[in-house]
């Protein structure tokens, strides 16, 4: 295989996802020119080690490698802000009691119902990564959560008390904007 | 609204349930749930209505294009002729046979069973079924999932492939020809389910992507020639073929010929 034969093929397979790249790096960066960094090292990176490919969903594949570059490139610019917890709360062991027993202020209210897209990625924007990447992937890419949890790198347990976290922490940043 | 005494964990199986992923037991028990208790039924309405608003609401962002333009120049920088490391399940020595398979030619063997023949023409949507087929036939080797039921027993494969997709594939073994019979796995072809039946020549794999074509009518075998990899599609009694190798053309329409025949 010439190494041309080899980037037509990268990409043919991958270059498809781009749109998903960005957006997850988009939404994990929280820029449009630090996400385009991470999805271009990200890009580099799955064409070096495209033979570690072993078939399966490309998009996984790629998520994950974007994912992984966004936490070197954090790591590089000391944006402890923007970092993964190395030991985010695990829901199972919270101590803090599950959120989505606090009433709605008016029980005709749908949650969220009425924001708009702007207010809702505000809202999500103010999630910590861990979760915040678990409701783009499940939401905006549509992943099962083996998908999910193959590009996060966590047991499936892991996603599904993340998610249920995620939701509930997203419900309460709602009901505080709604006080104020 | 009081929690339900007994719901102490169901904000993860609320979760689970507007996911999509629980068993049917599971799924069922928490229905019945949600039935007899209001405060579990409002916030699974609430989990609903949320997962709504994200998806219709949260704004995607795209890449921009000049994104894909600085990526395709890092990838050519990036490309100098670097030794690719083997796979094991990959035929060896891509770069060797390319020259065969562009040098290949000749529609005889095709030609002799009345067909006729397109060369890198065709309409637009042949092109993407093209691409889509290169695609599969690239995954399936650069993967470890060549097929689903490894056997050169068509009457293994065959049953196998009939019970999952709404085509019964040709399958035969072709091994006394120089084609024998790999196994079978299912796939997906633009945007829909089809077989593969895998076979060898040599060493290189052939796919055969056979799928269920009601409307598609009957059209000749039409080589096109994409990246050293010769892909040949035809339609046939309601149903579509489509062969993709990088054995030399002339080998792979010896291959489609003995398929035709075969029926
Ligand atoms: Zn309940």
């Amino acid at each position: 295989m010439t190494a041309t034969d080899r980037q037509r093929r990268f990409e043919l397979l991958v270059l498809p996802h781009l749109d998903a790249a960005y957006n997850l790096a988009r939404w994990l960066a929280g820029n449009p020119a630090d996400a385009e960094d991470v999805v271009q090292t990200a890009y580099l990176r799955a064409f070096r080690y495209f033979e570690t490919w072993r078939g399966g969903d490309v998009r996984v594949w790629l998520l994950a490698i974007v994912r992984n570059s966004f936490t070197d490139w954090a790591r590089e610019n000391r944006s402890a802000r923007l970092v993964f917890r190395a030991e985010p709360i695990d829901a199972d062991h919270d101590p803090t009691p599950p959120l989505w027993t606090e009433p709605t202020r008016d029980p005709e209210a749908q949650v969220l119902g009425e924001l708009d897209g702007q207010s809702l990625a505000t809202l999500v924007q103010g999630l910590a990564p861990e979760y915040r990447e678990v409701l783009i992937l499940r939401e905006m890419e549509d992943m099962s959560y083996k998908q999910i949890a193959a590009v996060v790198g966590v047991p499936i347990g892991t996603v599904m008390s993340r998610l249920a976290r995620a939701r509930a922490l997203l419900r309460r940043a709602w009901l505080a904007m709604e006080v104020a | 609204m009081t929690p339900h005494p007994a719901c102490a964990r169901s904000d993860l199986e609320l979760g689970r349930l507007a996911d999509g992923e629980v068993g049917v037991v599971r799924r069922f028990l928490l229905s019945r749930h949600l039935r007899h208790c209001a405060a579990c039924a409002a916030r699974y309405e609430e989990i609903l209505t949320m997962r709504r608003t994200l998806r219709e609401r949260l704004p995607a962002h795209r890449a921009p294009p000049a994104l894909a333009a600085r990526i395709g120049a890092a990838l050519a920088a990036e490309n100098r002729p670097a030794p690719v490391p083997s796979h094991p399940r990959r035929p060896a020595a891509f770069g060797a046979r390319l020259g065969g398979v562009l040098a290949g030619g000749g529609v005889g063997v095709l030609a002799g069973i009345g067909l006729t023949l397109l060369v890198m023409g065709g309409s637009a949507r042949g092109d993407r079924l093209t691409e889509d087929v290169l695609a599969s036939h690239l995954r399936s080797m650069m993967g470890d999932h060549l097929t689903d039921v490894p056997t050169s027993d068509r009457h293994t494969v065959k049953p196998w492939l009939s019970a999952r997709l709404d085509v019964s594939p040709p399958v035969h073994d072709f091994a006394a020809e120089g084609f024998p019979l790999v196994g079978g796995r299912l796939d997906y072809l633009d945007g829909h389910p089809a077989a593969a039946v895998v076979y060898r020549s040599d060493r290189h794999v052939i796919n055969l992507f056979v799928w269920h074509d009601p409307q598609g009518g009957e059209a000749p075998p039409a080589v096109r020639l994409r990246q050293g990899f010769t892909v040949i599609c035809w339609r046939k009694a309601g149903m579509g073929a489509c062969a993709v190798s990088d054995v030399e053309r002339a080998t792979l329409e010896r291959f489609v010929s003995l398929v035709a025949a075969a029926g």
